[in-house]
């Protein structure tokens, strides 16, 4: 039980490192850390729409940090969220604009849901298809799938999405039956962030109570050991990376559907990359994913609202700076945690002495 | 070549005899690893010209100590002499500085380099006159009488040559203590016999050889002084002309070797034969033959021993017979029925189980719980699954039961796998396969690496399910073990069987002959 | 048609000096997955030494130093720290981002034109520059690609002829032998970062010293990442690696040459941007597992 504690404490330990490290860089542009912070925090605190702009910019890292902390558990490194994000957005965008007025609310949500999963995970699985099939290099081709899914985006929306009016490469606006519905009263919070705290749930379930998510850890821990056990680490192979395309592919939904409304050349183009950085942090756990989340989205709000601080001129790219710092702290108490129990391990046995 | 001989094994300071100073002399060397006591207290020496045997069974220790005098890993605490000097070895560059190499018993060679690269790797500086090189190496190969293909690729040659190149490579740096870890594990008898003539010679030069071994008679035959170590500790030093094997034993193993009861050997030709093999052979993509047109038959209620040097196809008729691996041509029939395309599931789900040689790789999966490693080759079982979900409770109080029931040393079942001892490990590995083999259990030397106790319960558990009807097919490497266990030994050499034997009808020595290749009509050549 | 290829030859510099700069880490056993950080932080680097002293050249060093930095740091956490490549790369490549959008705000303010540095000149080499058709494409480019012409031959030369090189690839095939053999495997591997930092700081001054004399955070755009992809397709050795940047570079001023020709209506832009990408999935499918280092992205841990 003392184990399983020490991993959080070890992990928030290092978030807070981090956020000192970052939040003292603030003295190169003279400024006294410490009231700045307080000032946004007082600011982001005392208005519910900043607020639950928090939630609303977790919503789609959730997604994305569950599509990378799954195959992760099966020992692969999915860096194509980004790329999986898009399909699902473009998926997403031309139902919407389709259907729009057409079909009910519910169903059309429901439509849309099911189909940019599943052209997440067509892409998700073609991944993992090279990986089981061919032997090939996952991260590497995940990694590109990226490039050409954004290149396929923007010749989209070049030509048959874009906008009516053919002047930006953007499509339209869908109609207000194809939103997402706000939850939060004031605020842009939509369905999408429940539906992200359900899903990092039930990838949770999946994962640690069911037989599938059984395998799909036994081959990431040692494939070899699985196979012998009768499981098939290819098929396992295909199975995650179809699953973790398929919830990058929700992200397209909720940030289509939920915020953004329409589609345009890049678009959120690092939520791929911060999926990963919070899945990390989270030590590839669903439910840790949630906070993670929560926290590089307060971030995000924390960087934005320093930047509209008046006077001060703090760039809102600083978000990246405290993200980065608490990512790298994060990594490095891995090491420390693990240098730590091995040197009492090590006390422990010289006090002892001969077994 | 007056090597003095300590009688006491931890006097605090080492009697200096005037005519001969130790070239090595290790003092009260600790370490501690991570889980485990490696060395504690380990005093020795080692004296020019001389061969000394580092005695001791699996994991007593004995790598570890050797390992720190070549600086692969550093000592918690203790002194190390050389010359005389107190010396602080840090990398393995200071050992050699001193004169000392290692050959590791997995060999330290990089397969797709030459052997002359290999050779000169990291003695070397700047441009490398590659002809020049190899050239050199081979005049050197050539004052030690060995044949060594300078220019081809080392994962291409044999074993043997390998370990040519390896002791080329110690030459090359002129070590004058040369360690060698284990170095017959993988050599033939004829190949040892040629290692033994060089450690001779090499020592009559002046040189010392350190020789780690868990085998009594190599020991008796090449050292001059033995050390026998057991759970970290040295136990005794004693001169070979002054003891015996069974001597070393008994200080090896700390206790004397009981062997458990054996029926009769039973006749099992009547029995329902439950394993048939018919001509079954691998050929591996390039090379020749690993499993030979290999056939016998297990029986209910018979353990078939496999004897053989490990390497001679015996992984890969394990590998063949779990299903992980296809053979090339040949029949394996299961209870009658052919069993040659099924996966490894379905064999499974047949009855069969299986403990492999490679316990860290194959058996369990370390990070995971003892619940876990329980249901690792049952996940598709409904007997644990209910409406999709595992029946966690169901696991645990299961793997509860198996952990009293073998006398598993744990926790509970949500042990992590890593925490327990190897030993402990391998009795959970056996818990789960006993009660999957319903039929036919396989094992691939079961006991390699572990202490007495845990060897004397994994005997004990292979002949229960003997008296279970079950049939038993056990590989090993270890005669002994064989010899008090089967019904009928075959031998494995080079992929195939040289015969089926009841056991009692050959001896150890006609055995060993025959794990050595010398069939009864070579033996006349030979 | 000679313009193009002059540009190809061009925008493949810096891809060429990166892939190198992983052709000796992967060598090793390392792979630089902070390459995009690397480079982009090379490229702040290099503008921002030029533009404080006007000196191109201390321009050029303050990006190799940056380049450096940055891999030292990755370099302490993957091998002395031993944790995952990938994992930390991904962290590094987001700090770089972070650290050169921050200071640039902390050094610049909010300038009202962007800042403009002169770029590194282009350099006719006498006689050869005035091959035809060769001569303009190959022989009248700046001084990093002519240091990338000469980084070629001589990383063929250290990988293959010398003990260094010898060195290199046992660590990356076996790193237990080299440490065995008396060599610290884990200095060996830091030393080579630090280097590869160097090369991948210079690679990534080209765009902001070389090319657009002016730094933007997307100058880089996942360019880093292909120079990583390039060392893969070229199979770990340097030849290789020139072909796979050839592929790269001709793609990418095909496709600018199709836009300024046609615009978009013929032909597809974007799949022409795409297609080295997707050559790169396509060979990384057909040709995996070639001569891959055997132990590419494993830490050299022994246990103590």
């Amino acid at each position: 039980m003392k184990k399983r504690l020490g991993v959080p404490l070890y992990n928030i330990g290092a978030v807070l490192i981090g956020l000192v490290i970052s939040a003292s860089l603030l003295l190169f542009l003279k400024l006294n850390p410490v009231e700045v912070i307080s000032l946004a925090v007082k600011k982001i605190v005392s208005d519910g729409y900043t607020l639950g702009e928090i939630l609303v910019k977790a919503t789609p890292l959730i997604f994305t940090s569950l599509a990378f902390a799954f195959t992760y558990k099966a020992n692969l490194f999915n860096i194509g969220a980004q790329g999986q994000f898009y399909a699902g957005a473009i998926v997403a965008i031309a139902l919407s604009l389709a259907l729009g007025n057409r079909v009910p609310q519910a169903v059309l949500l429901g439509i849309v849901l099911v189909c940019s999963f599943a052209a997440g995970a067509l892409v998700g699985g073609l991944i993992g298809f090279a990986k089981s099939k061919f032997h090939a290099n996952e991260f590497l081709v995940s990694m590109m799938s990226t490039y050409v899914v954004s290149a396929l985006m923007d010749f989209l929306l070049r030509t048959s999405l874009q906008e009516n009016k053919a002047e930006y490469l953007q499509t339209d606006a869908i109609a207000k039956s194809a939103y997402l519905p706000t939850i939060l009263p004031g605020t842009r919070v939509h369905l999408g962030f429940l539906l992200a705290l359900v899903t990092a749930v039930l990838v949770w379930v999946l994962l640690y109570k069911t037989p599938l998510g059984f395998r799909i850890r036994a081959v990431g821990y040692n494939h070899s050991a699985a196979e012998l056990g009768g499981i098939r680490s290819g098929r396992i192979y295909v199975t995650a990376f179809l699953i973790a395309g398929g919830l990058a592919g929700m992200a397209g939904f909720t940030e289509v559907n939920g915020v953004q409304h329409m589609l345009l050349q890049n678009f959120n183009t690092s939520i791929g990359s911060f999926g990963i950085g919070i899945a990390i942090l989270a030590n590839g756990n669903p439910i840790g994913c949630i906070f993670a989340s929560i926290l590089f989205g307060f971030l995000n709000v924390m960087g934005t609202t320093m930047g509209r601080l008046p006077g001060l001129n703090i760039p809102a790219s600083i978000i990246d700076l405290i993200e980065g710092v608490v990512m790298i702290c994060v990594i490095m108490s891995y090491f420390v945690r693990k240098a730590a129990e091995t040197r009492s391990e090590k006390q422990r046995l010289k006090k002892a002495g001969v077994k | 070549m007056a090597a003095p001989v300590e009688k006491n094994k931890n006097s605090a300071n080492t009697v200096e005899i005037a005519s001969s100073q130790p070239v090595v002399e290790l003092s009260h060397v600790s370490k501690y690893f991570a889980k485990v006591v490696a060395n504690k207290d380990v005093s020795l020496t080692v004296h020019a010209g001389e061969v000394v045997a580092l005695l001791g069974e699996n994991g007593a220790g004995k790598s570890t100590i050797m390992k720190i005098l070549y600086g692969l890993y550093g000592k918690d605490e203790g002194t190390i002499r050389i010359r005389g000097e107190e010396r602080q070895i840090k990398s393995p560059a200071d050992a050699m500085q001193l004169g000392i190499a290692m050959i590791q018993q997995h060999f330290s060679l990089v397969p797709t380099h030459t052997a002359t690269e290999n050779i000169i790797l990291g003695n070397v500086h700047g441009y490398i006159p590659i002809t020049e090189c190899n050239r050199r190496i081979r005049t050197l190969a050539e004052t030690y009488g060995f044949d060594i293909p300078v220019d081809r690729k080392v994962g291409e040659l044999a074993v043997g040559v390998q370990q040519k190149i390896e002791i080329l490579k110690a030459l090359y740096i002129n070590a004058s203590i040369l360690i060698m870890d284990e170095p017959t594990a993988v050599l033939t008898p004829q190949e040892s016999e040629v290692l033994m003539q060089f450690i001779h010679d090499f020592t009559k030069q002046g040189n010392s050889v350190v020789f780690i071994t868990h085998k009594l008679k190599e020991v008796m035959e090449v050292a001059d002084r033995i050390v026998v170590m057991r759970n970290g500790v040295v136990v005794d030093t004693v001169r070979r002309t002054e003891t015996n094997e069974q001597q070393l034993a008994r200080l090896m193993i700390g206790q004397e070797i009981v062997p458990s009861e054996r029926d009769e050997a039973l006749d099992f030709e009547q029995a329902v034969s439950v394993l048939e093999l018919d001509n079954v052979s691998l050929a591996l993509k390039g090379t020749s033959a690993c499993v030979d047109s290999v056939s016998f038959a297990v029986h209910e209620g018979e353990i078939f021993g496999i004897a053989g040097v490990s390497g001679n196809g015996q992984d890969e008729l394990c590998d063949i017979l779990c299903g992980s691996r296809q053979p090339t041509c040949g029949e394996i029939r299961f209870l009658g029925r052919d069993i040659t395309k099924d996966s490894i599931r379905s064999r499974i789900e047949a009855g069969i189980g299986y403990v492999p040689v490679d316990r860290y790789r194959d058996a369990m999966v370390m990070d995971m719980t003892l619940a876990e490693n329980m249901l690792l080759k049952s996940s598709f079982s409904p007997v644990w699954q209910s409406r999709g979900f595992i029946r966690q409770k169901a696991l645990n109080r299961y793997t509860a039961e198996k952990i009293v029931e073998h006398r598993v040393k744990a926790t509970g079942p949500n042990d992590t796998a890593r925490s327990l001892s190897g030993g402990n490990q391998q009795k959970v590995v056996l818990a789960r396969e006993v009660d999957l083999g319903k039929q036919l259990l396989i094992f691939n030397q079961p006991t390699r690496g572990l202490d007495m106790g845990a060897v004397d319960r994994i005997h004990k558990v292979i002949l229960e399910e003997k008296e279970r009807k079950k049939a038993v097919l056990l590989v090993s490497t270890e005669l002994t073990e064989l010899f008090e266990l089967c019904d009928r030994i075959a031998v494995m050499y080079r992929g195939r069987l040289m015969g089926v034997f009841h056991n009692g009808e050959k001896t150890t020595a006609e055995i060993g002959l025959l794990m050595a290749g010398v069939s009864d009509q070579q033996e006349v050549r030979a | 048609m000679v313009n193009l290829l002059t540009r190809a030859i061009m925008m493949s510099t810096p891809l060429l000096l990166g892939a190198l700069a992983e052709v000796y880490t992967e060598r090793t056993g390392m792979m630089i997955c902070a390459i995009e950080g690397i480079f982009l932080i090379g490229a702040w680097g290099g503008f921002v030494g030029t533009y404080l002293t006007g000196s191109l050249i201390i321009g050029l060093l303050a990006a190799i130093l940056c380049g450096m930095v940055m891999a030292a740091l990755y370099g302490i956490v993957t091998v002395y720290m031993k944790q995952q490549q990938v994992v930390t790369g991904t962290a590094l490549n987001i700090l770089a981002a972070g650290i050169c959008a921050f200071f640039q705000r902390v050094l610049f303010g909010v300038p009202t034109t962007p800042l403009q540095i002169a770029t590194l000149p282009k350099i006719a080499i006498p006689l050869l520059s005035k091959i035809p058709v060769l001569g303009p494409i190959f022989f009248q480019q700046n001084i990093l690609t002519y240091l990338a012409y000469v980084l070629i031959p001589v990383a063929i030369f250290v990988l293959y002829k010398t003990s260094l090189g010898l060195t290199l690839r046992s660590t990356g095939e076996n790193p237990e032998a080299v440490d065995v053999a008396g060599l610290n495997v884990n200095r060996i591997r830091f030393l080579t970062v630090l280097v590869a930092g160097a090369i991948g700081g210079l690679a990534g001054s080209f765009y902001t010293v070389g090319y657009l004399g002016m730094f933007t955070s997307g100058i880089i755009g996942g360019r880093g990442w292909i120079a990583f992809a390039i060392c893969f397709l070229g199979n770990w050795n340097p030849k290789g690696v020139v072909f796979g940047t050839l592929a790269f570079g001709l793609a990418d001023a095909v496709a600018i040459y199709i836009q300024a020709v046609s615009g978009h209506t013929i032909f597809p832009n974007e799949l022409i941007i795409a297609l080295p990408y997707i050559l790169t999935i396509v060979l990384t499918i057909a040709r995996s597992n070639l001569s891959v280092p055997a132990k590419l992205g494993v830490p050299y841990a022994k246990e103590n």
